[in-house]
């Protein structure tokens, strides 16, 4: 309905007096050229690349790259993160934006900065945090070493800074949508008789279910791909320590570029796979994003 | 009784939104809670819903004290002025959500879905999504939700606010329909006064958080108690008069017209009247005038607007200082409104700038003992300063009343008694080391209250009642049930026993005070907390004072000489508190 809305006003735009057909037509398409061409230097051209160089050898070589164990093991330490990382920060941001859209208290102003402070944080920053915290020098090193429990160079160091990473995705999501949705419908089902819990299973959740879909998608993508505050944490241990991004970045210190760019290619279809889903959703509900 | 509330309060930040509320709504009956946007009115409909808590007070429905209830066990019908459909959800799966919650049967839900679709005219319509209907539609839906449960009170929420005229007109019909057919007690906010008119079998009129007047809508429009009441709804005129024991006044002009009400014979006081448009006759002569006589004028202006012509007409001869405010709330204009229906206009046509005979048919007069403030000082900027001080222009601009700047000299000079009275409505005069005695001689002069205003403005949040003797005690419940219809605070009575009092004579104050607090309930509409004190009055006073800068004090008293004698050092305190008098003899 917003796309029917915008249709008229660039037709009403256009059929301004004083505009000269010509000119605005020149200047339209100089527009569009201009940002096509922008796109392809720096999108298409690298995308291409990745499955140029990843296919430059036939299929045979693609398809070995993933039979090397310690691909295949970078491939799981991702999938693993990121089957942890998506759930807890899920419920996190509905947690978040549910006491931000709906309750009034002291410092919650604050909160929302607090939220927004993965995304103004460089990566190596998040990931260094850790390494001071729980490294063999930092503050609870040497409790953790005397009980046998690792964290940095280790799963849950990895866990620990993806989930730094990419905390605001759902909340950042959902927070405008439930403040713009309000309560009302909530407030119905309660005189209606029903629970907390029913209310919301049954009213809030179905309300926010694209908006959420969409956040997770999000917060699924950069918990998959990210690099900085891993690379911090993590160690390089091949086979054991290494997610896909990591491991991408050493094949390729090993010219062994077939491989880099057969892991990388999974990525980018990852990527690629995200956008699909996120037209999709948009698409299936006329949900627009307002920022 | 199905919905009763009791002395309901709630506090927003420290001042109430909801002001002392206490309503009974019958079995059955229609009730509409009618005021401007932040009167409270809604506030109080979700505090009957379960939806807000309130701070003080009790709320029951049927019998039962649900003041503490969840709102989903309070098994209420509630409607929204947005609808507050699940979007998500069908028209059927709307309708039928609070029979899911109650674990009705699948075959029983659609009998029930049926039945309430039909009432609100929608048959056929179950598979919809919200956004495929329109908005009156919508809110059809809305209300066969809420009734689906067969809650035993429904409560609207402005339900026709979003709605453009025409549906709304339909939908209020419906609404209504579905109401008598089902005998549900209902509740319906509402800032617009024709639909209230349309819909209600009672009204209660809130304002300032103050549920004001509560009454059968044309009781109400013919005899408000209250100037807000008497604005609000309809249109209407309000002009100061003086009640005299032959009759009414204006200027210099006795007014002999039929319908006339008496208040209170006695004294010669100045009262505000309240005259509605279609109540003014005009007539080319005085002898053709068939109803009483008020004065002269001449048309400013006249608006066609159909069925009836609407205009504003000069006062002159005498009556213009009569006017307090027109229908628009423009003040000292001395301009009328009147109306005329089309008979009238065709036996006597009239255009601007004629003069006219004005004649009034009938005049209805405010029992407030509040009609006009004076401003009193020794010269004319201080008297000029004091009119315009925030408390009393506030009061002034709420009550649609003047504030007229009387420069004096003579404050300080007591004069023999017996002097005939020349005060008309309430003295004001600043408060400083002189204000007792200057009290004293305003009272002596025949002042019946003397507000004493300090120079630091608080917007009073609590205001404190007591009464010296029980002589003044009808005028301080009147002249305080008139103040706090203009004043977003709290009232306090306060009862105050001597020192040494007995524990047996403690229950006797007890009862005074409750006495104290029915009495202005029935007859003032005056909703007030009651404290019992023993001790010497002004300490007491005093204390209850010092608490807060943000209280006034109402102090009935029947003799200047105790007032002077005994509370003088609450006049004259610095930095102070507005204190008003209230002094009555008999």
């Amino acid at each position: 309905m917003a796309g029917h809305g915008s249709n008229v006003h660039s037709a009403e735009l256009a059929s301004r007096p004083g505009r000269d057909g010509l000119m605005s037509a020149l200047a339209r398409w100089t527009f569009i050229s201009v940002s096509l061409a922008f796109l392809a230097a720096l999108l298409f051209a690298p995308l291409a690349t990745v499955f140029v160089t990843a296919f430059g050898k036939g299929l045979g070589p693609y398809f070995a790259s993933f039979s090397d164990s310690d691909t295949a093991a970078a491939i799981k330490l991702t999938l693993i993160t990121a089957a942890i990382v998506v759930p807890l920060n899920t419920i996190f941001g509905l947690a978040a934006s549910w006491a931000i859209a709906k309750f009034d208290f002291k410092g919650k102003s604050f909160l929302i900065t607090l939220i927004d402070l993965p995304i103004a944080v460089s990566p190596v920053i998040s990931g260094l945090v850790y390494v001071l915290m729980f490294g063999l020098q930092g503050w609870f090193g040497a409790w953790l070493q005397d009980h046998n429990i690792s964290i940095i160079f280790a799963l849950p160091g990895i866990v620990l800074a993806t989930l730094f990473v990419t905390f605001p995705y759902v909340a950042r999501e959902l927070i405008p949508l439930m403040e713009q949705l309000g309560n009302d419908e909530e407030e119905a089902a309660i005189t209606l008789g029903a629970g907390g819990w029913m209310t919301f299973f049954r009213v809030t959740l179905p309300k926010i279910r694209w908006g959420l879909v969409y956040g997770v998608i999000l917060c699924n993508a950069r918990a998959m791909g990210e690099f900085g505050a891993v690379s911090v944490v993590s160690g390089h241990i091949r086979g054991l320590t290494n997610t896909m991004p990591l491991h991408i970045e050493i094949l390729y210190n090993e010219y062994a570029f077939v491989s880099a760019f057969a892991v990388a290619s999974l990525l980018t279809l990852l990527a690629v796979a995200t956008l699909v889903i996120k037209t999709l959703v948009e698409w299936r509900t006329g949900y627009r994003r307002r920022r | 009784m199905s919905i009763t509330l009791d002395q309901v309060t709630k506090r927003y930040q420290g001042s109430p939104v909801v002001n002392d509320v206490s309503l009974n709504v019958r079995d059955g009956e229609f009730y509409v809670l009618l005021g401007p946007s932040g009167s409270g009115k809604s506030t109080l409909l979700r505090s009957i819903a379960g939806l807000t808590g309130v701070d003080h007070g009790r709320i029951s429905l049927h019998g039962r004290d649900v003041t503490h209830v969840s709102a989903r066990d309070r098994g209420v019908g509630l409607v929204f002025q947005n609808y507050a459909l699940f979007r998500h959800m069908s028209v059927a799966d709307n309708i039928e959500f609070a029979l899911r919650v109650r674990r009705m049967k699948a075959a029983d839900r659609r009998e029930r879905r049926k039945e309430l679709l039909r009432l609100v005219a929608l048959e056929g319509m179950d598979d919809r999504l919200p956004t495929q209907l329109s908005g009156g539609q919508q809110q059809r839906v809305a209300v066969a939700r809420a009734l689906a449960h067969k809650p035993e009170v429904l409560l609207l929420d402005e339900p026709f606010g979003a709605l453009d005229a025409k549906i709304r007109e339909e939908l209020r019909r419906t609404i209504r329909q579905v109401q008598r057919e089902l005998g549900i007690t209902t509740v319906l906010v509402t800032h617009d006064q024709e639909e209230a008119f349309a819909l209600a079998d009672r009204i209660g009129v809130m304002n300032l958080g103050r549920l004001l007047e509560s009454d059968k809508p044309d009781e109400l429009y013919a005899r408000p108690a209250t100037r807000f009441v008497a604005t609000f709804l309809g249109a209407a005129n309000l002009l100061l008069a003086r009640q005299t024991s032959e009759g009414i006044r204006f200027g210099t002009t006795p007014v002999n017209a039929r319908a006339v009400e008496r208040v209170e014979t006695g004294r010669e006081h100045e009262v505000v009247a309240v005259l509605r448009p279609e109540e003014v006759e005009l007539a080319p002569t005085r002898e053709q005038l068939q109803a009483g006589y008020l004065a002269q004028g001449q048309v400013e202006e006249i608006v066609f607007t159909g069925a009836i012509e609407r205009m504003r007409v000069r006062l002159q001869s005498g009556a213009e200082e009569a006017q307090l405010a027109g229908p628009a709330g423009e003040s000292g204009a001395a301009l009328i409104e009147v109306t005329r229906t089309q008979p009238e206009q065709r036996a006597f046509p009239l255009s601007p700038g004629q003069p006219v005979f004005i004649g009034v048919r009938r005049i209805h007069v405010l029992p407030t003992p509040l009609s006009s403030f004076s401003a009193f000082a020794a010269d004319e900027a201080d008297a000029k300063k004091l009119s315009q001080h925030q408390l009393l222009a506030g009061l002034a601009s709420g009550m649609k009343t003047r504030v007229s700047v009387r420069v004096d000299t003579t404050l300080d000079i007591i004069r023999a008694p017996g002097t005939k009275p020349d005060l008309a409505g309430v003295a004001v005069i600043a408060a400083g080391p002189d204000s007792a005695r200057h009290v004293q001689v305003l009272l002596q002069r025949g002042a019946g209250e003397v507000l004493v205003l300090p120079e630091a403005i608080v917007a009073p949040k609590r205001i404190l009642i007591h009464w010296v003797d029980e002589t003044p005690r009808r005028a301080t419940l009147a002249v305080s049930a008139s103040l706090l219809r203009h004043v977003p605070a709290e009232a306090v009575y306060v009862g105050i026993l001597p020192e040494g009092t007995s524990e047996a004579a403690r229950p006797q104050g007890v009862r005074t005070l409750l006495d104290a607090r029915s009495e202005a309930q029935a007859s003032h509409g005056l909703e007030m907390r009651t404290e019992l004190r023993v001790g010497e009055a002004v300490e007491e006073l005093a204390g209850q004072l010092a608490e807060s800068p943000e209280q006034l004090l109402i102090l009935g008293v029947s003799n200047v000489e105790v007032l002077t004698e005994r509370f003088s050092r609450l006049l004259t305190a610095s930095p102070g508190w507005p204190i008003l008098v209230v002094y009555r003899t008999t």
